[in-house]
């Protein structure tokens, strides 16, 4: 898949393209607003990385002339500026997600694949299967290897979430999105004591722990 | 240049009030006095008239009667009572032959060869005769008796011209004054009405040029538009003050605050690079030490924004009604796990149907907050209630606790930033979430007020407006 990546800082451009290209994707790199509409005008893209402040053209004017030409290509925000009315005016000119700077690249990876997912209309599974555990998003029920585990409305959201990004560091910011629908970060604890909570559930009966904490980045389901 | 043209503008404007209120003034008083003037004179002139028509009547009568003896009688008769000024009176027969004449020696200069030819009118009829050289008039009215006897009586006009002019000298006078009044009354009253645009022109002018926004506009605390004019203003420049003073300040809290983390961020890489280690492991984990630095870097960063933003009043809030029972529920919930863990309860008592106007999002993360420190702080077995009541259109929002309370000393400045009291500096924070509590209650127009007892617990309440559901 072809990924277009437009930020005009040459280290955090190179450090995306070098890292989505570790990822199994095919780059191309504009460093200014008019390049990168051109490219995503001519090439077939999976999905692009927009940064809003560009030379040339902007990012936001970028967006809405790719909308306004009904190019429907997922479109992931990168922004300096954090305040909600900037991430609303992003997504309102048609961008499909948003992250400010700092960013984790785990979590602009798992951004940007979640957009991807989106926009070739996956449809919503009934059941996930990540090695030995499985998921039946009907019924409920969660088993690793056979064994039926208890999991709480909550533990059930995390695993879920997990499992879908099974091999991809997920962040605590990302979990509180994603788990309690919250856009700010408490800066508590509370993500921590449900993952451990989850482990002790998945984990602790079993020899081989799947889920792995990442020091300074957040938590993944290791692939067996 | 500026100056100048502040100037020249007031000036203009001020010159054209006066102009317009002046030309107004003298107009409607001109407008007054002329109409006064032409009623004065054509009621004078009616009064006249009608004296020389009914004594023209009455003469008649009493020639009639008694022949000219007898009107000799009546002339003569008025004269002495001096009933009015002397009348003209001349009586000729049929042939034009003047049978009787009572003309005053000093209207000989009249030219009443006029008189003489009537014509073949009825009735009665007026002719105007002047006095040679002069714009004296005798107005003679005229009536053909039965006989054939021409009856004619008339009147100068003299006194009446003279009455008239000593009333327009008056009026010319009061013209006069009334041109100055309006000259210096407009002169004054637009001074006046100048003085607070003047005035406003000065401060934004001393602000232009110096840059500090200490000016003000004087108000005299009137209702007039102009000098609410120049409260408003006054409010706006205090508005903006506070918004200089307070990004100023929070610049420079910013930059404070940040080189601690900072210091932290270099000294674990500079420890790192020079314990010239091979382990790989200890690489790993001073980059994983540098990754969490600087994640707490980036939460102070956003916090000290939202603070900053709070305080200074351009924080932007989404204002809906939010069910208490709701978001106390919907918090508690976050932290149940976390709760259950440390051996504390958290009950949750809000009766249904209280709402309060409040950004849900910022709401939650103050209670959030409180909810937080409140575990955080209360030993296992302990409990912490979200409770909420109403009273006097407000709603009190309470995180009580029944832990170790907070130290006399440490209340009151545990709403400063970065302050941290004995007891919370074994806990993991930034220091910041109080500062951040408060500021949202602040934009939200709340107040938020804390009570404790050392060893019976603390209690944080949020007043907000009701917002009843209609």
């Amino acid at each position: 898949m072809r990924l277009l990546v437009v930020e005009d800082d040459p280290t955090i451009a190179s450090f995306l393209t070098k890292g989505l290209q570790e990822a199994g994707y095919a780059v191309d790199a504009a460093d200014n607003g008019n390049r990168g509409l051109e490219l995503a005008l001519t090439q077939p893209y999976a999905a692009a990385v927009l940064d809003l402040m560009l030379p040339g053209r902007d990012g936001l004017s970028v967006l809405e002339e790719l909308r306004r030409r009904r190019v429907a290509i997922p479109v992931l925000i990168l922004s300096a500026r954090r305040s909600v009315d900037d991430r609303v005016r992003g997504l309102q000119a048609g961008g499909d997600d948003y992250l400010t700077k700092p960013f984790a690249f785990s979590e602009l990876l798992a951004r940007l694949q979640a957009i991807i997912r989106r926009s070739q209309g996956v449809t919503e599974p009934t059941r996930l299967v990540s090695g030995d555990i499985t998921m039946d998003l009907m019924t409920r029920q969660v088993e690793r290897a056979g064994r039926p585990l208890d999991l709480r409305p909550r533990e059930f959201a995390l695993l879920d979430y997990l499992v879908r990004n099974a091999g991809r560091v997920v962040s605590k910011t990302m979990i509180m999105e994603h788990v309690w629908n919250y856009n700010f970060d408490p800066r508590t604890n509370v993500v921590d004591v449900l993952v451990f909570r989850l482990r002790e559930k998945v984990d602790r009966d079993f020899d081989v722990k799947r889920i792995r904490t990442v020091r300074g980045i957040g938590y993944v389901l290791d692939v067996a | 240049m500026s100056s100048t043209w502040r100037e020249n503008s007031a000036n203009t404007l001020g010159v054209r009030l006066a102009t317009w209120y002046a030309f107004l003034f003298l107009g409607s008083s001109l407008a007054i006095v002329v109409l006064t003037y032409v009623l004065l004179a054509s009621s004078l002139a009616q009064r006249d008239h009608d004296l020389i028509r009914s004594t023209l009547v009455a003469y008649a009568g009493q020639f009639q009667q008694g022949g000219l003896s007898a009107l000799d009688r009546a002339i003569r008769n008025d004269q002495a009572a001096a009933r009015h000024e002397r009348l003209f009176v001349r009586v000729s027969s049929g042939g034009e032959e003047v049978i009787f004449y009572n003309l005053p020696g000093e209207w000989s200069e009249f030219d009443l060869s006029r008189l003489d030819r009537p014509g073949s009118q009825s009735g009665l009829w007026w002719v105007d005769v002047q006095r040679r050289g002069t714009s004296e008039v005798l107005e003679v009215a005229s009536t053909y008796l039965a006989d054939g006897t021409l009856l004619q009586v008339g009147k100068s006009n003299e006194i009446r011209s003279e009455l008239l002019a000593r009333f327009r000298t008056i009026l010319a006078i009061a013209i006069g004054l009334v041109v100055l009044i309006g000259a210096i009354g407009g002169t004054l009253l637009t001074r006046s009405t100048m003085q607070p645009l003047r005035q406003l022109a000065g401060v934004v002018q001393t602000i232009l040029q110096t840059g500090r926004f200490e000016a003000r506009v004087p108000a005299r605390g009137s209702r007039d538009p102009l000098d609410q004019l120049g409260t408003l203003f006054n409010a706006m420049l205090d508005r903006i003050a506070a918004l200089v003073a307070g990004m100023r300040g929070s610049l420079d809290n910013v930059a404070h605050d940040l080189r601690t983390p900072m210091t932290r961020l270099r000294a674990i890489a500079e420890r790192a690079l020079e314990s010239g280690t091979e382990d790989p492991q200890r690489y790993r984990d001073a980059l994983a030490d540098c990754l969490e630095e600087s994640e707490r870097v980036s939460e102070m960063l956003n916090t000290l924004m939202d603070i900053s933003e709070a305080e200074t009043g351009v924080m932007r809030l989404s204002s809906e009604p939010v069910d208490v029972g709701e978001i106390f529920r919907d918090v508690h919930e976050l932290y149940a796990d976390v709760a259950e863990d440390k051996g504390v309860e958290v009950r949750v008592d809000a009766p249904d149907g209280q709402v309060v106007l409040a950004d849900r999002n910022r709401l939650r993360q103050v209670l959030a907050n409180l909810l937080d420190n409140a575990v955080k702080y209360t030993p296992a077995g302990g409990h912490v209630t979200l409770r909420a009541h109403e009273a006097d259109g407000e709603v009190a929002l309470e995180v009580a606790d029944d832990g170790p309370g907070i130290a006399a000393e440490d209340l009151p400045r545990i709403w400063e930033r970065l302050y941290r009291g004995d007891r919370s500096r074994s806990e993991h924070g930034l220091g910041l979430g109080l500062s951040l509590v408060r500021a949202i209650v602040g934009a939200h127009k709340g107040r938020i007020e804390v009570r404790s007892t050392p060893d019976h617990g603390a209690t944080f309440t949020i007043h907000l407006a009701t917002a009843r559901q209609p």
